[in-house]
């Protein structure tokens, strides 16, 4: 499921990234890759804040409808 | 000479180092990107002077926007004798991706482990021995703010300087490796520096790697056909990031140890609850920012005027508020901005009193030296310097902003509503960094990694008014509180005109381009921290050396010539000569007409006085500070200036949003190509043309005829609408045809 409807707080696994080939890029380098643990701390209307290890990262909807986690 | 270069992720603390290091006062800030080009300086505490060099921070070698690009070519085409991998270790693993990736390199490699101060007050410890051992490179303990380590750091990096590394590959996958050492052995083979680093991106097929090593594609397409993974397929670029991670977390996990059990929630993750929440996030920023204007410009600190209490001109109270003038009633306190102001215009009003008494007493009252002195250079640079404490406060406040690390907060709750105007929330720090100074807002444009998206952003900065804008606008209020009421309320609209202005300008940009796609947004949120008083006022020290620098030549060498022009010319009956009462018959006056004429249709230009406001507004090209300046020496103060409310206003949306002072030209000329810089520089002209008339003819309109100005509002509003919506759907209909 996209990680907009991950509950928060809770760790998620992603499993797939549809953005496009750059935006991937700059999340894998940011720790966002196929096979993470990731977490949503806060959601404001799909625009989300995640923790991934020690860092905070935010996302708009478009990019988080973008990522499927499990 | 040797070369150290800093290298290490986005906000990690490097140029904190490097000013620490070499003394300098580059800037430094709690958000990602403060840093957008390589700075150097010296450090002179070893046997040998040692560059350093300053690099923009990345998350990888891969790089994303235009500034890593930087330090990745530095890396790469300068080879430094060192290079100190700045880890933060609050944020261990994800820094050490980029430490991975570094070490495939061939070139020393020290480890500067920044923050662990940080990490042991978590209640954490970090085992530096295991760490050190497994990536084979030597790591320092520092703390950049509290500028411990710093020496030992050095030591070290000198000592490693001395000895050629060679790249190493640190990371957990068996397969993906022979490839790389396959194609390692190749581009051994034809001498290129670095094949280690080579290797791994011609393997990830990255884009500016693939360009400059097309002979050695065939190598790789043969291995992935007969290697596929079953979980990534071909996609080895995610292979080597998951390898790397893995690595990291398997033998690096174990680091830190947590000696108490701290709650998983953090104190930022807290803050976070309230600053960005759905609904508050918003009011939130509003109420700060303006707080923030109320604190520099308002008159009337906690409203006493308003609620009717009046304080009596008492010597004590002219005291405390710096009003010497008498006759005058004081509504409340003043803010601490408008405060200084009057202290300080009141010294510097009675320094040219005095100057003046000088020359007067020794019978120089009417010579032109006089009036160069007293009416051409100081009473402008009064004007000038008289609203430097406001500048400063401002500048203050926009800088305690990006130190406690709230900017990157802003741009992610406002990402929603800017999305609706074609730009991401990231587009917001550049513009609020322009309400300070639009030289290094055009700067910050950098971290917009889309070129539309930077190009807008770029054009838009006008419209938030810059602090040496400022003294335009409290200097207007001063008039315009006869017709407002209140001084700060019409500043304030200036600020919120400019913000409505910039909206409805991108949403024209928006639908005038082909793609509307908004880039997305991706960024990381530094934890809070108490705003450093060191990065504060070293900032804001700066700003003030740049003000008095700048008052001290461009402007004082600008007024003095338009005191020439202004002062030499041919009286009522044609005799050149010195003229400083007859402005009419001077040079100044046949300029500033013939420039009116184009001038004529925003309206304020119109009438007696009219060609003095055109002439001082464009003296600001050089600077914006001169617009006042140049007021002041023309007689336009306080009490002199006759326009209409709708005059004002038109008057100050033209300086708002015309071209900016020269420095900032010349940031966007580097900023932009060619053609959208000359794209910019119309816009910045039509636009401020089109907009300053309208207000004043439309406003004229409404001051006089309510129904009339009101029908003219409305049916504008009428056309934006109905513009917006058919170009929308032109587009829309292009791209479907396309399809």
């Amino acid at each position: 499921m996209p990680i907009v409807f991950a509950e928060l707080n809770k760790e998620v696994k992603i499993v797939k990234l549809l953005v496009d080939e750059d935006t991937r890029k700059h999340l894998q380098n940011l720790g966002i890759f196929v096979g993470a643990t990731i977490k949503v701390i806060s959601s404001t209307f799909g625009n989300l804040i995640l923790a991934i290890k020690e860092s905070r990262l935010a996302i708009n909807k478009d990019v988080a409808a973008k990522i499927l986690v499990a | 000479m040797l070369h150290f270069a800093l290298v290490g992720n986005p906000n990690s603390g490097k140029t904190t180092l490097f000013n620490s290091l070499t003394g300098s006062t580059a800037r430094v800030g709690n958000w990602a990107g403060v840093t957008v080009e390589k700075t150097t300086g010296k450090y002179k505490k070893l046997e040998e002077e040692i560059e350093i060099i300053d690099l923009p921070g990345i998350y990888s070698l891969s790089p994303y926007t235009p500034e890593e690009i930087v330090s990745r070519n530095f890396i790469i085409d300068e080879k430094p004798d060192c290079v100190i991998n700045i880890v933060d270790a609050t944020n261990l693993e994800r820094n050490l991706y980029l430490t991975t990736q570094l070490l495939e390199m061939d070139v020393p490699v020290v480890i500067a482990l920044n923050m662990s101060d940080a990490v042991k007050k978590q209640g954490k410890e970090i085992n530096i021995e295991t760490l050190s051992k497994k990536l084979n490179v030597p790591i320092v303990e520092i703390s950049a703010l509290k500028n411990s380590g710093l020496t030992e750091l050095m030591e070290v990096a000198l000592e490693a300087s001395k000895n050629p590394r060679k790249g190493q590959l640190i990371f957990d996958n068996e397969e993906i490796s022979h490839l790389i050492s396959d194609i390692k052995i190749a581009l051994s083979l034809s001498n290129i520096s670095n094949p280690l680093f080579h290797a791994v991106k011609l393997a990830e097929l990255d884009k500016i790697e693939v360009q400059s090593h097309q002979d050695l594609l065939p190598i790789v397409d043969e291995y992935k056909a007969s290697h596929k993974d079953n979980i990534y397929g071909d996609d080895y670029e995610t292979l080597i990031t998951a390898a790397r991670y893995k690595y990291i977390s398997k033998n690096f996990s174990g680091v830190i140890v947590q000696k108490e059990k701290t709650e998983s929630t953090t104190k930022s993750d807290k803050i976070d609850k309230v600053f960005t929440h759905k609904f508050w996030g918003i009011p939130i920023f509003l109420v700060i920012i303006f707080l923030i204007f109320h604190f520099t410009f308002g008159n009337d600190l906690f409203y006493m005027g308003k609620m009717g209490l009046k304080i009596d001109n008492e010597i004590a109270v002219n005291y405390f508020t710096g009003m010497r003038y008498s006759g005058e009633a004081i509504f409340g306190i003043p803010s601490l901005g408008v405060w200084l102001h009057n202290w300080l215009t009141c010294g510097t009003e009675s320094l040219i009193d005095l100057v003046r008494l000088g020359f007067t007493n020794i019978g120089m009252e009417s010579s032109w030296i006089t009036g160069l002195i007293c009416d051409g250079v100081l009473t402008g640079l009064s004007s000038v310097i008289g609203f430097i404490p406001q500048i400063l406060l401002l500048f203050a406040f926009i800088s305690i902003l990006e130190d406690s690390g709230y900017m990157a907060r802003i741009a992610f709750v406002l990402d929603k509503t800017f999305r609706n105007i074609g730009l991401s929330g990231k587009a917001f720090i550049p513009m609020i960094t322009g309400f300070g100074c639009s030289v290094p807002a055009i700067m910050a444009t950098r971290t917009l990694q889309d070129e539309r998206e930077k190009n807008r952003t770029i054009r838009l900065i006008t419209c938030f008014s810059c602090g040496a804008k400022a003294p335009i606008w409290t200097l207007l209020a001063s008039v315009a509180t006869i017709a407002l009421g209140l001084g700060d309320l019409f500043i304030f609209t200036i600020y919120l005109g400019g913000i409505l202005i910039a909206i409805l300008c991108s949403l024209f940009m928006k639908a005038l381009s082909k793609d509307k796609k908004v880039p997305p947004l991706i960024m990381e949120l530094p934890a809070y921290r108490l705003p450093q008083i060191k990065n504060v006022g070293t900032r804001v020290w700066h700003k003030l050396k740049h003000y008095l620098i700048e008052a001290g030549t461009v402007i004082a060498i600008s007024l003095v010539i338009i005191w020439g022009l202004q002062s030499f010319g041919w009286d009522s009956a044609g005799n050149f000569g010195y003229i400083p009462e007859y402005i009419e018959g001077s040079f100044l006056a046949y300029i500033g007409k013939g420039i009116t004429y184009v001038f004529y249709p925003l309206g304020w230009t119109i009438g007696e006085d009219g060609w003095k406001y055109m002439v001082s507004a464009i003296t600001g090209l050089v600077a914006k500070e001169n617009v006042v300046g140049t007021m002041a020496s023309l007689g336009l103060m306080k009490d002199t200036i006759s326009l209409s409310t709708a005059g004002i206003y038109a008057f100050a949306s033209f300086n708002l949003l015309t071209l900016p002072c020269m420095a900032t030209i010349a940031t966007a000329k580097s900023e932009q190509s060619t053609k959208q810089f000359i794209i910019t520089l119309l816009y910045w002209f039509f636009i401020s043309y089109f907009m300053s008339g309208y207000i004043y003819w439309v406003g004229t309109l409404t001051i006089n005829i309510w129904w009339l100005g009101l029908i003219a509002i409305l049916s504008t509003i009428a056309v934006i609408v109905i513009t917006l919506f058919l170009l929308n759907r032109k587009t829309k209909r292009n791209i479907a045809l396309a399809k």
